[in-house]
Parts: C-alpha cells; sequence; structure tokens
C-alpha cells in the first residue's frame, strides 16, 4: 500500500463526513483512491473536489464548524495558497485533520517547507516514518482534534515520492476496532434553533479587554496538547499493538548511547539502518525521531540533554535567514541547562535531494567526535 | 507564418493541447510575451515568458505585465496567457473575470482539454457531464462526473468584453483567423480552445483530430464568436449537425454512459444548437 | 538478503506499476518489500524508473537502489543501450525486452543477461505495448521468484475482469517465453550515454517514441498540407517541390498524420529495432 492510499483508507475508517481537496503531485492519489471510495459507495460523506486549495481549506473548516469530521489534503504550492484560511480555522479551535504530502517549494521533490511555513497558524504537526505511521497517525488525529482538552487542527506531514508513491505492507484495522476507538466527533451546534445569542456560539477569538488574548489562548492550547498527544498515543498502542515512542519523540537504540541524531518523517528510517550500522562498529551513537514538531516536546529534549553529550539535528528544511527549524528548538529547549551538550546543525534532503544510509553514517561520526569534544563545523549541508 | 513553439515537447502523442499551442503562437507571432500556469504540456515557445506561473494567479499576472508595458509607451505587443481549462474556469476564475472587468490588454487563450491533465486526469469544472476522470470514477454507485460543462464563453460574454470566441484544433484557419482578427482590437480578448487529449479521453492518439471535428460537427462545441458580449456569428455552420454518439462511441471516458443519458445529451445539444443559429441569423447574442 | 531491482520503462508502459506487482507479488511469497517509483508530471513518454527492494525482514531505509542485483528493461530501445546496466552488481541479472535472444545482446559487464520479446506479448495479449505485465512472467523464470501464482494475484488485486485475464495471459506466455539466462556475451562495458527519452519541456529527440511511424507514399501525395498542419510536434516540414517531409527527432509516432491524409498516401508502419 502506498502512503497516499494509507492516508485515504484511514480517512475511510474514521468515517470522515465532509472531504475537499484539489489535486497536486504529489498528494494527488489521496484524492482519486477518496474519489473512488465515494464513487463505489464505500465513503458516505460528502466529497467536494473544489476550484482550488483556498477553498479547501475553507470548505472543511465551515463543515467542522457545522459539526462534521473532515479531511482536507495538499502538497507544496497548495498548502502554501491556503495559508490564509488555516489561520482562522485554528484560532476557531477547529478539529480539522489535514494531510500535507511534502513537495519542496522548488521542486517536485520533498522538503519540509511546504508545513513548516504554516508554523504560526498554530496547527498541531506529525510527521510521519513510513506508512504504517501514516494510516496509525491519520486515526490518532482525529482524536487528539476532537479530544475536548485540545480542539485543535492537526496536520500530518509525510515525504512525497519517498512515502506517497512508494508501496509497501500496511496493517489496516478492522472497522469495527476503529469505530470502538473513535466515537463520532461532539460538536456544539450551530443550528438557529440552539443559537445563544448572549455568547455568539462559540468564541475563542479575542475575549475581554485584552486585544492579545487570542494569542494566549491559542498557544495555552498548544501546549497543553503536549499530554495529551502522549496519553491518545499510549492508548492507541494498548488497542492496535503499535505506538510511536511517547508520542512526541521516539528513541531509538539510546541504550549507552554517548550521542544521538535527531531526524524527522521519513530520513528516520534510513537513520535507524545508519544506526545499526555504527552501533555494529561499535559507536555509541543513537536515534531520536522527532514526531510532534508542533507544539514542541521541550521537556524531552531537556531529558535527552542530560544524557547525551552531542546532539545533531537533521532539518529537512531551512528557515530562510535563520536556519533548521528543529535546530533552533532543540538549542532554545537546552538553554537553561546547566551543563549543556553540543548541538549540530545538519541540513539534508531539501528540494528531495536523496540522503543515503552512508550519508547518515558521516553524521553520525561527525556527532560522536564532537561528544569526544573535539572541534567540528556547527552547521553543514549534507 | 512561423512556428514558434518549441518542439519536440513533452507532451505525448497526439497530444490536442500541443497542436493548440503550435497554432495559436504561429498566429500570434514573434512579438509576444507569454504567460502559463501549471498544465500539461508546458509548451514552450520562442517568445519571453511574463511570469512565475502561480497557478490561481493567471489574470493577475497578465494584467502586470500589460500595465508595466502601458506604463513604459509598449502597445503593440501581445500580452498572452497560455492556460489549461483549470487555470481559467477554476483556480484562476476570479482573477480572469477581475482582469475581464477591468478590460485589460490582454488575451487569455485556454487550451480546454476538459480535465486538469497535468496531475493525472482529475475532474475540471470543464470536464463534461458523466464523463469518467480520476476524481469522477465510475464507481458501483456514482458512475462519472454528475454536473455539467462550465460555459465560460458566455460566462466571459456577460462581461462585455471586446472578444469571446471558441476554437478547435480540428479547424485550424478557424483558430488562426480568430486570433487575426483579436489582434487588431485594444482590451480583453478570450479564446477557448477544445484540445482533445488521447489520454484522458480515453481514445488512439491518431484519432485527436476526428475527435476535435466531431465535436464541432455534433454541436457538442460549437465554433463561434462574439465581439462586444453582443454581435454574435456562428463560423461553422453545418446545414445538419452530426448525431452526438458520433462524438461519445469513441471515447471511453463515455463507456459507462446509457442510451438514455445520450438521448438526454442530444436533447440539450440541439437545444442549445438551435438558440446560437438564432443568434447568429440576428447577429445578437440571444441569452 | 536484501535484493535490489531496478525497472527501467517511459511512462505508457507502466514501469511503476510493474514495480508495485513485483512487490506486492513478493509480499504474497511471505517476503517483506518496497516499489520506490522516480518520476515527474505523469506523461506518455517521460522517463520512468522505478525500484523495488526485497528483504526477509520489514524494509527501512529509504534510499533509492544504488547497486541493483537484477535490472529489468520495458523499453526494446532502451534494450540496446549499455547505459542499463550502470552500477549493476557483480553478477547481477539483466532482462531486457528484445526481439533477439541473449546471444546477441551487446550490453556488456560482468552481468547475466535474458530476453524475452515483451512487445510482442502485449500486441498479441493487450492489443497495446505496455509491456509491464508482459516481462514480469520473464522476470518470474529468470530470477525464480516471485512465483507465478503470486503474481497473478496481485495482477488481480491491481485489475480486475478482462483487463486482469488479458494481463494474466501476458505474464504466463512471458514465463513460456523468456530465453535462458546465459552470462553476458560481451565482458566490457562498452560507453554509457545518458539516455534522453523524454523529461518537461523541449526534448532533443523523441525517436525512441515511435512503436510505428508514418512512411509517405510520395506518388500518392497531393500535397495538400493536411499532415504539415496537423502535426503536433512541427515534425513534418514542407519542401520546395511542395512535398511533406518527416524530421525524426522531432516524430513521436502518433498517427495524427497518417488518419488525416485524405488519399491513404501514409501508412503506419511498426518500427524495426537495430541491435547495436
Ligand atoms: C496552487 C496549486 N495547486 C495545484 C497545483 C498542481 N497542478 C499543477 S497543473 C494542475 C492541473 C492543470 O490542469 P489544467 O489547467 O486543466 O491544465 P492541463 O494540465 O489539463 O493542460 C494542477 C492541479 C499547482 N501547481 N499549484
Ligand atoms: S495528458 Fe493529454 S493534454 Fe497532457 S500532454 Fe498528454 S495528451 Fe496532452
Ligand atoms: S506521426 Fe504524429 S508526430 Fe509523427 S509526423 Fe505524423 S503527426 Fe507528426
Ligand atoms: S496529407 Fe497526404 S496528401 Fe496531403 S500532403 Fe500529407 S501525405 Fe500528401
Ligand atoms: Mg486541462
Amino acid at each position: 500500500m502506498t502512503g497516499n492510499k494509507a492516508a485515504a483508507t484511514a480517512v475511510k475508517l474514521a468515517r470522515v463526513e465532509v472531504l475537499s481537496a484539489f489535486p497536486v503531485t504529489p498528494q494527488t492519489t489521496i484524492t482519486q483512491y477518496l474519489s473512488e471510495f465515494a464513487a463505489n459507495g464505500e465513503i458516505k460523506g460528502e466529497f467536494v473536489n473544489a476550484e482550488g486549495e483556498l477553498s479547501t481549506q475553507v470548505i472543511v473548516q465551515a463543515a467542522s464548524r457545522a459539526g462534521a469530521r473532515t479531511f482536507v489534503c495538499t502538497s507544496g504550492p497548495g498548502q502554501l495558497y491556503m495559508h490564509h484560511p488555516m489561520h482562522s480555522t485554528s484560532s476557531s479551535r477547529l478539529p480539522v485533520v489535514m494531510a500535507t504530502v511534502h513537495r519542496g517549494n522548488k521542486s517536485m521533490q520533498p522538503d519540509h517547507t511546504d508545513l513548516m511555513s504554516q508554523t504560526w497558524t498554530g496547527w498541531i504537526q506529525l510527521y510521519c516514518e513510513n506508512n504504517q505511521e501514516i494510516l496509525d497517525t491519520h486515526l490518532m488525529a482525529y482524536k487528539i482534534a476532537e479530544d475536548k482538552r485540545v480542539r485543535l487542527p492537526v496536520a500530518i506531514g509525510y515525504d512525497g515520492y519517498v512515502l506517497s508513491y512508494t508501496a509497501e505492507p500496511v496493517e489496516v484495522p478492522s472497522q469495527k476496532s476503529v469505530d470502538d476507538w473513535l466515537p463520532p466527533y461532539e460538536y456544539q451546534s450551530i443550528l438557529p434553533k440552539d443559537y445563544d445569542p448572549a455568547t455568539g456560539g462559540r468564541g475563542f477569538g479575542g475575549g475581554g479587554r485584552d486585544p492579545q488574548q487570542g494569542w494566549i489562548t491559542h498557544h495555552e492550547a498548544l501546549l497543553n496538547a503536549l499530554p495529551v498527544i502522549k496519553e491518545i498515543n499510549e492508548d492507541f498502542g494498548k488497542v492496535f499493538g503499535r505506538k510511536y515512542g511517547n508520542g512526541l519523540t521516539e528513541t531509538y537504540k539510546t541504550e549507552g548511547a554517548e550521542a544521538v541524531m535527531v531526524a524527522m518523517g521519513s530520513l528516520a528510517g534510513t537513520a535507524r539502518a545508519a544506526i545499526d550500522n555504527l552501533q555494529a562498529d561499535g559507536k555509541p551513537i543513537g536515534l531520536i525521531k522527532l514526531k510532534c514538531y508542533q507544539p514542541f516536546a521541550v521537556e524531552d529534549f531537556k531529558e535527552y540533554g542530560k544524557k547525551f553529550k552531542a546532539i545533531g539535528m537533521i532539518d529537512r528544511n531551512v528557515c530562510l535567514g535563520h536556519g533548521g527549524a528543529g535546530y533552533r528548538l532543540i538549542r532554545n529547549s537546552l538553554y537553561d541547562m546547566d551543563e549543556r551538550p553540543k548541538v549540530l546543525q545538519f541540513h539534508a534532503g531539501l528540494a528531495g535531494k536523496e540522503v543515503r544510509v552512508g550519508d547518515f553514517e558521516r553524521v553520525g561520526e561527525k556527532i560522536l567526535k564532537a561528544a569526544k569534544g573535539d572541534k567540528v563545523s556547527q552547521v553543514e549541508w549534507v | 507564418m512561423d512556428e514558434l513553439t518549441i518542439t519536440p515537447g513533452s507532451a505525448c502523442q497526439g497530444c490536442g493541447a500541443a497542436l493548440a499551442a503550435r497554432l495559436a503562437f504561429k498566429a500570434l507571432g514573434p512579438n509576444t510575451i507569454r504567460h502559463g500556469v501549471p498544465c500539461c504540456p508546458d509548451s514552450a515557445t520562442m517568445t519571453p515568458r511574463g511570469g512565475g506561473g502561480v497557478f490561481e494567479g493567471g489574470g493577475a499576472a497578465l494584467t502586470g505585465t500589460w500595465r508595466a508595458l502601458k506604463a513604459k509607451g509598449i502597445t503593440d505587443v501581445q500580452v498572452v496567457g497560455f492556460f489549461g481549462d483549470g487555470g481559467t474556469y477554476d483556480i484562476g476564475l476570479q482573477g480572469i473575470s477581475a482582469a475581464a472587468e477591468r478590460n485589460e490588454n490582454i488575451w487569455v487563450i485556454t487550451k480546454d482539454n476538459e480535465a486538469y491533465m497535468n496531475t493525472g486526469n482529475q475532474r475540471s469544472s470543464s470536464t463534461p457531464l458523466y464523463a469518467m476522470t480520476s476524481t469522477t470514477p465510475v464507481g458501483s454507485v456514482i458512475k462519472g462526473k454528475q454536473t455539467g460543462k462550465k460555459n465560460i464563453p458566455m460566462i466571459f460574454a456577460a462581461h462585455h468584453v471586446p472578444f469571446v470566441a471558441t476554437a478547435s484544433v480540428g479547424y485550424p484557419e478557424d483558430l488562426i483567423a480568430k486570433i487575426e482578427y483579436g489582434k487588431t482590437l485594444t482590451g480583453f480578448k478570450m479564446l477557448i480552445i477544445q484540445s482533445p487529449c488521447p489520454v484522458g479521453w480515453r481514445y488512439d492518439p491518431a484519432k485527436t483530430i476526428e475527435v476535435a471535428r466531431s465535436a464541432v460537427q455534433t454541436g457538442i462545441w460549437p465554433l463561434y464568436e462574439i465581439t462586444d458580449g453582443e454581435k454574435f456569428k456562428l463560423t461553422y455552420k453545418p446545414r445538419e449537425l452530426k448525431p452526438v454518439t458520433e462524438y461519445y462511441k469513441p471515447q471511453a471516458r463515455f463507456r459507462h454512459v446509457t442510451d438514455e443519458q445520450l438521448a438526454g445529451i442530444q436533447e440539450d445539444t440541439t437545444k442549445n444548437w438551435e438558440k446560437l443559429l438564432k443568434s447568429d441569423e440576428l447577429g445578437q447574442l440571444l441569452i | 538478503m536484501v535484493v535490489g531491482i531496478r525497472i527501467h520503462g517511459r511512462g505508457g508502459q507502466g514501469a511503476v506499476t510493474a514495480s508495485r506487482l513485483l512487490a506486492t507479488a513478493a509480499y504474497y511469497d511471505g517476503k517483506f518489500s518496497q516499489a520506490i517509483p522516480m518520476y515527474g508530471t505523469e506523461r506518455r513518454g517521460a522517463p520512468v524508473t522505478a525500484y523495488v527492494r526485497v528483504d526477509d525482514v520489514r524494509v527501512r531505509e529509504r534510499e533509492l537502489v544504488h547497486t541493483p542485483e537484477i535490472v529489468m528493461v520495458l523499453d526494446p530501445l532502451l534494450s540496446t543501450r549499455q547505459t542499463m546496466a550502470d552500477d549493476m552488481a557483480e553478477g547481477g541479472l539483466l532482462l531486457l525486452n528484445a526481439a533477439y535472444p541473449p546471444e546477441e545482446v551487446k550490453t556488456g559487464g560482468n552481468i547475466r543477461v535474458a530476453t524475452v520479446n515483451a512487445t510482442n506479448i502485449a500486441l498479441e495479449t493487450l492489443r497495446r505495448p505496455i509491456t509491464n505485465t508482459a516481462i514480469l512472467g520473464a522476470f518470474a523464470k529468470a530470477v525464480g521468484w516471485p512465483k507465478l501464482e503470486s503474481i497473478e494475484k496481485a495482477i488481480r488485486k491491481q485489475f480486475s475482469g478482462r483487463i486482469a485475464d488479458m494481463n494474466v495471459e501476458a505474464i504466463k506466455r512471458s514465463y513460456d517465453e523468456c530465453s535462458e539466462v546465459i552470462p553476458a556475451p560481451v565482458k566490457i562495458a562498452g560507453e554509457s550515454e545518458a539516455i534522453a527519452v523524454g523529461g518537461y519541456g523541449v526534448l532533443k529527440d523523441v525517436s525512441s517514441w515511435r512503436v510505428f511511424q508514418p512512411v509517405i507514399d510520395m506518388d500518392k501525395c497531393t500535397g495538400c498540407k493536411n499532415c504539415w498542419i496537423y502535426c503536433p510536434e512541427t515534425a513534418i516540414k514542407w519542401t520546395d517541390e511542395n512535398k511533406p517531409e518527416i524530421e525524426w527527432r522531432k516524430c513521436k509516432g502518433c498517427g495524427i498524420c497518417v488518419n488525416e491524409c485524405p488519399v491513404g498516401a501514409i501508412e503506419f508502419k511498426r518500427v524495426e529495432i537495430k541491435n547495436e
């Protein structure tokens, strides 16, 4: 099953009620699979093939407000085009779930620019390593987004081509098990008969005299989502037998490691193979997979900061003129510690540039050097 | 008239849209600035490109180029958008409509292959009733597209712009004549060229011209021009229309269409044709 | 043990589907597999490479296959090129769609070769030169896996009805018609040239796209110019003698000119591939 089929299958299992999409490579086949499901009556939801991405986001936003479970998906330029309404989806605290099939803005091939450019819209962002994780993460995303303690939209990022079109075995849970685990979306009615002019319906916007209140509430909601994401990941593991670290980050072979590399999305898979090789050679380095990019797991990284002498962040992005997105967040998390590890920056896989097992091995050796106290360059484009 | 497309291009064998590009740019001539938005085939021409190809921004991009030329006192250059139906009918419609309303001195030429072919044949609002695309598949419950084709030329006629016309790759002389006439006009000009796509419409690539011609001869795609939103002229008038089945049958995208559905299409097509004939007689567009 | 496979073809020949069918069939055989396609926009004739990894354990790495143990070529013209064998593992297997026996393969190196006339099989079973299933049966024969039943099962999962039946027939015939696997007759790899079979934008030469090609009978030709005006690729030049002339590097073999000639002066002939 390809990554896109895994996403479409999860959407079907989640009994989504309103879906909207506009084709763009490499997201397109999700739309096609969903269309087939709809044409065969396998999904009962309303599927709107809209005239552009801006509309797709607004359609699911309004549908979510009206109480429907929703799904939208896009890639690269489409993601950038729908930026504006993404702000109001999240500030209205609507549990929309979106798949972003990464496509770099400078090529068809993937990097994380499309979704990371949306960071300031305040969605939860989860990244996937393989096609099984794509399916599972979509199911978890609905539970997270609709949890009353969260009520935020969730974006699920996975690499175009590398996952979207790559076929590999995926275990599909039964409809019944998903139905049992994921109850229907409970929402506040917007029907005229239920309308209370005194509150004006749901209002998360300004509130009170402080014009900043909307930002404060939204920001806190994201921070408060951290423990809920962990909890839902745990619960998913109990029911379906698969979980992804603690839901925010995952460690791989870090026992006895002196240093770690941090990778996101499909790069983590290749990194695992490199870690196996490095450890087979007696090199004490492990891997941390960063699954939840937003909100950021500051506490996790403080723990890692205590355990490891060097951390190398591999960013499939560059915030131009600033640096790697993950790198900056990790360094920021560690600043208040008395004894900080070395933190190195690697940019890799932008515009879909292939990253090979050997590249990760080299990266690993360099991080280990830094852990030993040797002088190495701070930033590297792999 | 020189060939201005750079060939061979990346289009599939027998691509109608590639022929549309060839004919259109031949007629437009070398004093042309071309804007493209994402679509296939990405026909390259020997004329300069005007912009970065933002899919949703065709009308605005043309406006920017034309206004810059105007500000510099250059008025003899054809500023041409060569878009797909997705770019004109759907994602870019708002901007193109706005440019038409402002009567910008530009061309919007659309190679209409009735779906988003570049991304693998998804429906657009130009996809005709019942056609199978990858987002309007033939399933056990729903079979093909359930709504009809948007009538874009008439929508733009209602903007009262200087020139709106339809064309077909099956009728090159008509296509070229329309562009030559449009070149004499100042203001907004639109040409929609029906451009069969063997891959998406599912027929033998050798039949591209045959399919295009049959669309015209059956009245599915009438050839006409509208000036100033009023003056109407049919530019191809067969004595009698051929039955629509001649157009539908060879295309596998319509394979599932029932006889009853075809009868409905025949009825609508005849009705529309009679209305156009009447407009043609009056020389005045009847709505 | 992990086995890496590289598949070459052109858009329309079904290389991506071949990779998925192969990965699925291997999975039915009880292996773990991964099928990775590499293509830009999905245009007919554009170059397509796909990769398959088959392993006894779940595949985690995401890099492409860089030293394939097996290379399979769906396109007969590509099959004549040394480039197909680039970076192959020592002793690897090169399976070609070719009308000649492996003894005549000119592709050199420390590799083994096998051939099957997949274009013929495809034209006869599917009535189109879509060569993916018409070579997969030969793969099973030459490599020894996946089981023919597994490929059939994968095909029936992907296609249904008559299309599935035709494709199943194609793999069976291809299994039967696959040649012996022999050590490459040419031991030293020749010069490998980059191949531009397609791409985005402007191409240099699309001769390799033609399965059929137009042949003009000048005696019958009346000089009406139909073929010239309708050729999408400007592949027909107009000569001083008022006659058409085909510029071969531009002709994709679409057949429009053949169809539009009012006097039937253009014949559509199957292209013969020279193995040189
Ligand atoms: C904002 C944005 N959304 C989606 C895309 C992906 N995309 C590129 S071309 C295309 C379809 C083009 O269809 P059409 O305009 O009909 O041209 P055709 O390919 O059929 O010639 C799409 C959806 C994009 N490039 N940008
Ligand atoms: S898909 Fe259709 S429109 Fe696109 S290049 Fe091929 S034939 Fe032309
Ligand atoms: S076969 Fe097609 S590309 Fe070749 S000359 Fe004829 S019309 Fe042109
Ligand atoms: S279409 Fe036929 S008759 Fe006319 S110029 Fe071409 S070959 Fe000659
Ligand atoms: Mg189109």
